[in-house]
């Protein structure tokens, strides 16, 4: 009797192993004929290039399900991933803009896509280069940091936290709500994550509700205060109002700090591309997208089918859950030439690390400044960067993809 | 099929052959015009697809719809004639068509 060939793969996200590489179950998953079945989360999940883009894009794959289920049954789901009993977090984190769809999702990403549009996020650079010299100043003095704890986790929270209208010393507060909630999108959750994404929602909710009184009665020119007016004039409700702040300073601050950490590793991993990018700065733009396709910070989504569909060559009934494996797809060799391989002059490069379809990722252009300034400002500032003791240990789980930290030398230039 | 030419902002020109009912990015894409960054893969959610038409045939092809319209004002560098290429669907009158594009937008 012939064994399946899924059955041989062994699927652990929590496992250390999978932490180390989970390229190589990844591409095990890709060589099977059909998608792979993960029983313990009930969803198939979709690792090659052509399965992901086509279910990204596909308007019947929609983030929640509630379009075509029953209430008792919508209550009785959310029972079973988990999500119930959390007043907080299933007012203001499971009904956002990320988790809505049709004309409520593009309402709601009108009216913030101005602020995260090119031309709008490049007023930003300034300030982001301040910034990080500021931070780098302080730094370089000692020969060796955790470029993750000591430098990259304090930069999303204050550029984020600046475009929305959060002052700098609260920025903090932001690294940790927001860790605190995404951690329990992951689908292995358990209790203690549940409880602590609720706590934190709800303290984050305090805190906005008091900066929102601040800009009520003096407003200013950020987010928070545009959004006021988007609230009074009745194009969004108090709760959008909340749920979108609150999105905005979640969704790029775990993944930004961990991109920037997986990003300097690659290039400590692949010293003749970062030779290469010292010796020609302008293929800064191409070596950011590459960071972002070679280790893609987010690198699972999940889509509903709400139509019986064909995908991978199997054929599903409505309902069905797709994990959308963007890490995957982005080694896909039917894609990239040399997947594996980091290349910072990549051309042309189409991955999906933003995701794709109608659900593609807002923040991306300030999630590229924020690398950009970086990596350009320590190329100019270090002559040498190098790993220190053994090689960094990246988190487990399937819903993000960083180092836990970073352990580097440098020298000033 | 219809004959589409494409002409990079360094004067660069790629010709292809375009099917019928698809869009005028999957032709940018499939004939390695790689300025098309397209990222959403054709959601009209990124901008990154942006093109330029000639007066002429901007004035032949169907109008943009409201999305298209409002994502339009946020590429970089708008002109009159921009379009997304991404919401340009490939027809039999478009033989010949010129499509001009920017820098990538991404």
């Amino acid at each position: 009797m012939l064994t399946d060939p899924a059955s041989r793969i062994s699927f652990d996200p929590q496992s250390t192993g999978f932490a180390a590489d989970p390229y190589a179950t990844y591409a095990a998953m890709r060589a099977l004929d059909t998608p792979y079945f993960w029983e313990s989360a009930n969803t198939w999940m979709l690792t090659k290039m052509a399965d992901v883009e086509a279910v990204a894009l596909d308007k019947t794959m929609l983030r929640n399900n509630e379009d075509f289920i029953e209430d008792g049954d919508q209550k009785a789901q959310q029972r079973a991933i988990n999500f119930h009993d959390m007043p907080y977090h299933e007012r203001y984190v499971q009904v956002n803009l990320l988790e809505s769809e049709g004309a409520t999702h593009a309402r709601l990403r009108k009216v913030v896509f101005r602020e995260f549009s090119p031309a709008m996020i490049a007023r930003q650079r300034p300030a982001i280069q301040d910034f990080v010299d500021t931070l780098l100043e302080e730094l370089c003095e000692q020969d060796e940091v955790d470029f993750v704890a000591e430098f990259a986790a304090h930069v999303p929270g204050h550029i984020i936290g600046r475009v929305l209208g959060v002052p700098d010393e609260d920025a903090p507060m932001l690294r940790h709500w927001s860790e605190e909630v995404v951690r329990f999108f992951d689908p292995e959750r358990g209790a203690e994550d549940k409880a602590r994404a609720e706590c934190a929602t709800k303290e984050f909710y305090e805190y906005l509700l008091v900066l929102l009184a601040e800009r009520e009665k003096a407003p200013k020119e950020d987010l928070l205060s545009k959004l006021i007016v988007y609230r009074d004039s009745g194009q969004l409700s108090q709760d959008e109002l909340i749920s979108t702040a609150m999105l905005i300073l979640m969704a790029g601050h775990g993944s930004t700090i961990d991109v920037l950490g997986s990003g300097l590793h690659a290039l400590l991993r692949f010293p003749d591309q970062h030779q290469r990018l010292r010796d020609d700065p302008n293929l800064m733009k191409t070596a950011v997208q590459e960071m972002f396709r070679y280790e893609s910070p987010l690198p699972y989504f999940h889509r509903f089918a709400t139509e019986d569909t064909e995908v991978g060559g199997k054929l599903f009934p409505a309902g069905t859950r797709f994990g959308l494996l963007y890490g995957a797809a982005n080694r896909d060799l039917n894609r990239f030439e040399r997947p594996d391989v980091f290349d910072v002059g990549r051309t042309p490069n189409r991955h999906m690390a933003f995701g794709g379809g109608g659900h593609f990722c807002l923040g991306n252009h300030l999630a590229r400044l924020d690398m950009d300034v970086i990596f350009s400002t320590l190329n100019t500032r270090f002559t040498e960067m190098e790993l220190v003791g053994a090689e960094p240990k990246y988190k487990s789980g399937l819903s993000v993809r960083g180092p836990k930290e970073l352990r580097i030398c440098w020298k000033r230039a | 099929m219809v004959k589409l030419k494409f002409v990079q902002a360094n004067g660069t020109e790629i010709e292809t052959d375009a099917a019928l009912g698809m869009s005028v990015m999957q032709a940018a894409v499939n004939a390695g015009v790689d300025e098309i960054a397209a990222e959403c893969g054709g959601a009209c959610a990124c901008g990154t697809c942006h093109c330029v038409l000639p007066q002429e045939w901007f004035e032949r092809v169907a109008a943009p719809q409201d999305d298209e319209a409002d994502m339009l004002e946020f590429v970089i560098e708008p002109q009159p004639t921009s379009r997304l290429s991404c919401q340009v669907v490939v027809s039999e009158d478009m033989h010949g068509m010129v499509i001009n594009v920017p820098d990538s937008q991404v």
